[in-house]
């Protein structure tokens, strides 16, 4: 009973230390998924956001992208369009984001490949968005490039995907 | 005179043991209304239920719950449905069958009807669909529709696919050529 006691107890301190372990140091797939995670919350503004919450969503939006990232939008019914660099895209997202009563944004099926060199990744997903209170709703598959620059992990390009060409 | 039999290896003494309380019809009624009269079995059966209905909605008939309005009259909004993965195991994919293309993942994926098959070159004049320049007769379209395209050719692994209510503009319509693989299955009821 005291052997099974204690290998129960050795299982149990193994289990908390892998567990601490992947706390203390995730896998980038996690860190990147942690990471598209926050991307949909950073965009994601309820009816009665003031107007400067809604611009230091904007600034933060910035932090996700590398400096020359870029974002291909070419959705069906949408006019094309291509933004470059960080001052585009936050003059985008003031302007998108000043521009609407609500948007809550769900990024769905995430699935992440790392590169071998380990300092890439491809993030493939499906966008939910819900603009304002309506019941309205749009989807998009997207495709987004990471990269790690200085221990972060920064969207270098995410562009639209076309489900039906 | 005592007699002795050697018990088979699957006999088994019932050794539970019931107080006076329990032994009342409406305890023994409630027992086996709750765990049948032989536990083991209903454990069993339970467990192959689960597996059952894990196996059978994971990854053979998909629950799904419509929404938007493309697809309507056929379907509604909030409707509840299944798409059969095993519809395209024998066949390929018909025109007229609709059926589900997915996005990046089954989690969310688009209802259509297919309307041109691989290798054939769908058009739309006056709102209605042509099929390599024959006109396609579609009685579940019910919406008037004044779509305007020139023909669009599909691929040798390419389906057609679009809603059937057209009464919006062609440009806000998702519709499209759907590679094969993406066809995940065909809408059940």
């Amino acid at each position: 009973m005291k052997t099974f006691l204690r290998i129960l107890l050795l299982a149990a301190l193994c289990g908390l230390g892998f567990w601490l372990w992947m706390i203390l140091f995730p896998s980038p797939e996690k860190v990147v998924l942690k990471k598209i995670a926050s991307l949909a919350a950073t965009v994601t503004f309820s009816a009665d956001a003031s107007n400067i919450t809604r611009a230091g969503k904007a600034g933060k939006l910035i932090g996700f992208f590398a400096v020359d990232a870029q974002i291909i939008f070419d959705a069906p019914g949408q006019t094309a369009r291509t933004l470059s660099g960080r001052d585009e895209i936050r003059a985008a997202a003031l302007a998108g984001f000043g521009g609407m009563p609500a948007l809550q944004v769900r990024f769905l099926d995430v699935s992440v490949r790392i590169g071998a060199d380990r300092q890439t990744a491809d993030v493939s997903c499906t966008a939910r968005a819900n603009a304002g209170d309506r019941q309205d709703f749009g989807v998009q598959e997207m495709h987004f490039q990471l990269k790690q620059l200085d221990g972060d992990w920064l969207i270098t390009r995410a562009e639209t995907v076309k489900t039906l060409s | 005179m005592i007699v002795c039999w050697q018990l088979s290896g699957s006999f088994r003494f019932n050794t539970c043991v019931f107080n006076v309380k329990q032994n009342s019809p409406f305890a023994q009624w409630l027992r086996v209304l709750t765990i049948g009269r032989r536990p083991k079995v209903t454990l069993t059966r339970i467990a192959v239920l689960v597996v059952t209905c894990f196996v059978t909605f994971k990854f053979i008939l998909l629950p799904i719950r419509l929404e938007g309005i493309s697809m309507q009259p056929t379907l509604r909004t909030g409707q509840v449905n299944f798409v059969n993965r095993l519809a395209y195991l024998r066949h390929a994919p018909r025109r007229g069958d609709i059926v589900s293309v997915r996005l990046a993942g089954p989690h969310v994926m688009l209802m259509k009807r297919i309307i041109g098959l691989p290798g054939e070159t769908i058009s739309f004049h006056a709102g209605r669909a042509y099929i390599n320049g024959q006109p396609l007769d579609e009685p579940y379209v019910k919406f008037s529709c004044d779509w305007e395209h020139e023909p669009i050719p599909c691929g040798l692994d390419q389906y057609y696919v679009v809603g059937d209510n057209r009464s919006m503009p062609y440009e806000a319509h998702t519709q499209g050529r759907a590679e094969r693989a993406r066809i995940m299955g065909k809408l059940l009821l």
